[in-house]
Formats: C-alpha cells, sequence, structure tokens
C-alpha cells in the first residue's frame, strides 16, 4: 500500500475534527455572546421602565389626592386627555384609577420604556405618604441658596418614639447635591444630629391651596399662643405675625404673611408661613414637628431649633389634614 | 548498499506517524474538552441567570395589592424558603393555587420556584442557596429557622438571593447574589 495514500485521508479527517471543533466553539461562544447582549438589552429596558416610574412618582406634586395625576396634560379631571402621561423621552404611559375603596386615594400607571432594542412594560400602584408632609424638618417653597443664615440652625430629625419616622432635614425644590452643598457651606451655623437623613429635592410645600382649608376648620387667631401651656389648636393668623414676647403654641399655625421672631416661639406641630420667616438677632424659634414656608424669604439671625415629633405631626393632620408626597405603593413587570 | 526500505526506516516512519497522530489525537482530545466546558460554563451562567431572573420578577411585584385589600408581600421568610404575595388580578383576594402565592425554596442543593402543588426547578447542584432579609435601615434581619413571625416579615424591607453552583467536572463555580428591595413599604 502507497503510505503517501494512507497519510492524506488521515490529515484531512484530522483537519475536518478540528474545524469542526472550532467551528462548534465558534458557535458556543456566538450563542453565549448573543444571549449577553439580550440580558443587557432586557436590563437596560427595565432599568428605564423603573426610572420612568421614578420619574413619575417624584414628579406628583404634594397635595391631599392624585387628581394632578389622573388629569392628564391639561390638568382638568373629564376632559378627553385624563389619564395620558407624559413621561421622559422613550417612556409612555397612562394613569387610571385602580378597583377598591376611593379613599386614601390611589391610581394604577402603565408604563412601557424603550432602550435600545429592549422594551419593558410595568404596572404600579401609586398613592399618598402615610407620613404628611415631605418627611423634612423644613420644607421650604423656594430654594435656600440665597438665604441669610448669621445664626444658628439646629436639626434633630431623630423622632422621640419611632426610628422609622426620622426625619431628614431639609426639603425644597432644589437638585439633592446642591442641598448637600449647601448645608456644608454652612457647617458653622447649621447643625444636625446624626439620625438626621439627608435633604432631599422636592417640590415646593402647597402653601396656597392649604390656607383654605385652614380656614375651613375654623382656626383660633394668634391668641392661641400663649405664654403658658398651650393646648393643640388650629391656629390661623391672618397678616404678618410678630412674636416679641416668649410665646407657646402647639398643633397647627397657619401664618398668612410673615413670621417675625424678635423673642421667643416655642411650637409643637406644624407651622406653616406664607411670606417671609425672619428670626431675629436674640430671636429664637423651636419646633417640635416642622417648619413649612412659601416662596418668601429665610433669615435666620438668630436661632432656630427644629427636631422631628411623628406625635405632633399626627395631632396637626387631625386638625386639618395636610397635604402628602406621592409614593411607590407596588409594581409589577408586564413583561 | 541497498537500495529500498529498509526495517530502520520503517520503525522512523511508523514512530513519526505515531507521534504526528499522537499530537492531532491529543489536540482533538483538548479542543473536545474545551467545547464540552465552555457550554457546560454556558450552561451554569443562563441556569444561575435564570435563576435571578425568576427571583427578581417575583420579588419586584411582592405586595401588589391595586385593590387596597391588605396584600402582605411575604407569606413565609425563612433561609431556605421564601413567599411572596401579588393580587395579579386586582379581585382583592390571594389564590395560592396561582402566581399570585409565589415561592422560592432552597432544598437539597436545588433552588425550586413552586406555585400551588407545581414546583419548578431553577438550579441545581447548589453549593449556597440562602435568601436574605433586610430591614429599613439595611440591617439583616436573620429569621429562625421557623421563618420571621408576620411583624418581622413587615419589618423586612429588601430580600436577597445568595446562589453558588457547582463546581463541576466541567466548569468552575457559578455563582449571583441579588438584592430586591419591596416596593410600596416606605
Amino acid at each position: 500500500m502507497n503510505r503517501g495514500a494512507a497519510i492524506l485521508p488521515a490529515a484531512l479527517t484530522a483537519i475536518a475534527v478540528s474545524a469542526s471543533l472550532a467551528a462548534a466553539i465558534v458557535e458556543l461562544t456566538r450563542v453565549e455572546v448573543v444571549l449577553a447582549r439580550h440580558r443587557r438589552t432586557a436590563t437596560n429596558a427595565l432599568l428605564a421602565a423603573d426610572g420612568c416610574l421614578a420619574g413619575v412618582v417624584a414628579g406628583i406634586p404634594p397635595a391631599w389626592d392624585l387628581d394632578a395625576l389622573l388629569a392628564g396634560p391639561d390638568g382638568i379631571r373629564g376632559t378627553g386627555d385624563d389619564g395620558v402621561l407624559a413621561p421622559r423621552a422613550g417612556c409612555t404611559g397612562s394613569a387610571d384609577v385602580p378597583p377598591g375603596p376611593a379613599a386614601p386615594p390611589r391610581a394604577r400607571v402603565r408604563l412601557t420604556a424603550v432602550a435600545g432594542r429592549g422594551r419593558r412594560s410595568l404596572e404600579a400602584i401609586v398613592g399618598r405618604a402615610r407620613v404628611p408632609g415631605a418627611g423634612t424638618l423644613l420644607w421650604l417653597g423656594r430654594s435656600p441658596l440665597d438665604a441669610s443664615i448669621t445664626g444658628t440652625i439646629f436639626l434633630d430629625g431623630a423622632d422621640p418614639g419611632d426610628p422609622t419616622l426620622d426625619a431628614a432635614s431639609l426639603g425644597a425644590p432644589e437638585s439633592p447635591s446642591a442641598l448637600d452643598g449647601w448645608l456644608t457651606s454652612e457647617a458653622g451655623h447649621i447643625a444636625m444630629t446624626a439620625r438626621t437623613h439627608a435633604a432631599i429635592g422636592v417640590a415646593s410645600p402647597p402653601v396656597a391651596a392649604l390656607g383654605p382649608r385652614v380656614q375651613a376648620g375654623s382656626p383660633a387667631g394668634a391668641e392661641a399662643l400663649v405664654p403658658g401651656t398651650p393646648v393643640p389648636t388650629l391656629t390661623r393668623v391672618a397678616g404678618d405675625l410678630v412674636v416679641a414676647a416668649t410665646l407657646h403654641g402647639a398643633g397647627l399655625l397657619f401664618v398668612d404673611g410673615a413670621l417675625d421672631i424678635a423673642g421667643a416661639l416655642d411650637f409643637t406641630g406644624v407651622i406653616v408661613v406664607s411670606g417671609d420667616v425672619r428670626i431675629r438677632p436674640g430671636g429664637s424659634l423651636t419646633v417640635a414637628g416642622t417648619l413649612w414656608t412659601g416662596a418668601g424669604a429665610f433669615v435666620v439671625d438668630g436661632a432656630l431649633a427644629v427636631r422631628q415629633d411623628g406625635d405632633a405631626l399626627a395631632r396637626a393632620d387631625g386638625l386639618v389634614p395636610l397635604p402628602r408626597l406621592g409614593v411607590l405603593l407596588g409594581q409589577r413587570d408586564l413583561g | 548498499m541497498s537500495r529500498g526500505s529498509g526495517l530502520v526506516e520503517a520503525v522512523v516512519a511508523t514512530a513519526l506517524g505515531l507521534l504526528v497522530v499522537s499530537v492531532l489525537t491529543a489536540a482533538m482530545a483538548l479542543g473536545g474538552r474545551v467545547l464540552a466546558s465552555c457550554g457546560a460554563r454556558g450552561e451554569a451562567e443562563d441556569t444561575a441567570q435564570l435563576a435571578v431572573e425568576a427571583f427578581t420578577f417575583d420579588a419586584r411585584r411582592a405586595g401588589f395589592d391595586p385593590a387596597a385589600a391588605g396584600v402582605e408581600a411575604l407569606a413565609e421568610a425563612r433561609p431556605d424558603r421564601v413567599a411572596f404575595l401579588a393580587d395579579l388580578d386586582a379581585s382583592g383576594a390571594i389564590d395560592t393555587s396561582t402566581e399570585e402565592s409565589t415561592a422560592h425554596v432552597c432544598a437539597a442543593g436545588q433552588l425550586s420556584r413552586v406555585i400551588g402543588r407545581q414546583s419548578l426547578p431553577l438550579a441545581d447542584r447548589a453549593t449556597t442557596c440562602v435568601f436574605r432579609y433586610y430591614d429599613g435601615s439595611g440591617v439583616e434581619v436573620i429569621p429562625p429557622p421557623t421563618g420571621l413571625d408576620a411583624a418581622g416579615r413587615r419589618a423586612v424591607r429588601a430580600v436577597a438571593l445568595e446562589i453558588v453552583l457547582g463546581p463541576a467536572r466541567l466548569h468552575g463555580r457559578s455563582g449571583r447574589r441579588i438584592l430586591v428591595a419591596l416596593r410600596g413599604r416606605s
């Protein structure tokens, strides 16, 4: 037998087998790469849907109901665009009222996000937060970056009864990083305890909408602020409130004007000020609860101390229902 | 001097031929092993990933309660078993024979997804398979072997799955750890 005739088929066979193995490895690798790409695409789409939902929830204005979410772009319930959401680019959605009880207010949101070649849809239930307000000690109606702080501010977010109610230092219509920067820059004037949560960016408190609700609650006047032990009361002061003596109050104090502290005011509950807040040198404002302001100036030349008190907030909320932030109550992926 | 093939030439030629065949055989065997190993590794990674995706899918919708009927997110919370609840048809009630009640179970080196009486194996040969629970402060809540009680389950804000597969003869260890926050618990 010719040896050359035997070697050639063997070599060809070896080459064919090797080529098949190499091709199989290449194909296996290609399949794994494709799978990994699909997983990444699906994950990116899921992240986009989650981000879109977070944006929708964060965009719900602080209020008592979810009409702003359900009313559509025109902001009017009962019109043709009800339920149409206009979230960020790459995302479409709608909102309606879910089954079940009408109170507390809830809305069902359906969103679809597209990211690259991926598409994910989800359904979510949103409602109002359990805790009134924004979960902050100070809820300002304007950015504090131009506020004047020559006095001292002490913020204690630790709730005495329930650690889950610990509050953030500050909420304002400003980016959280800018608020952090401002708090850092004012470190010589602002002190916070360890359990005080970080500042949050949030829409302004709905002071204008709260005013009529307070008025409808037959509030007392400035006489509810007393030198001795106060009784929790719904209080409304029409116009500026100047405190020159030492006074105490409790409940909810709505100042439909400026709050000017030259003396001392110790309040347990919620103080809402539609105008400027000014604490003069030597003056002090102490709040066990929270302080909300409108778009007025925020000037602290004296001493401001705010500490969290969930019970005081609940009592104020019992005097007049307070606005709450929108929150995510649950969600599920639709595909 | 004689002409033609001699014995020495034949022996040398045979040896060279055997050497070449041996090298080729070894090369093909190595290629085969690489192929099998790659396949096994890819399969193990796929298995771990699919297990994580199934767990994430169920955990994300835990506590979904469109009818505001008070549906809890967790029906069970044990180191080796977690059961999620979700009112998927907005009926206000949980049908435990459907996906509205979904459990993930680690037992005998296997992770399974249990719906009603159906058990779907998600991953085999798990050397580590454990569920972990965290409260709102990010502190791990250690459940007793019998599981967290109702108050303990309500305090859970996030659930984690930690799973490690293998190693097996053809591939090394494949592991995943996923932490999923329970929605609507802030």
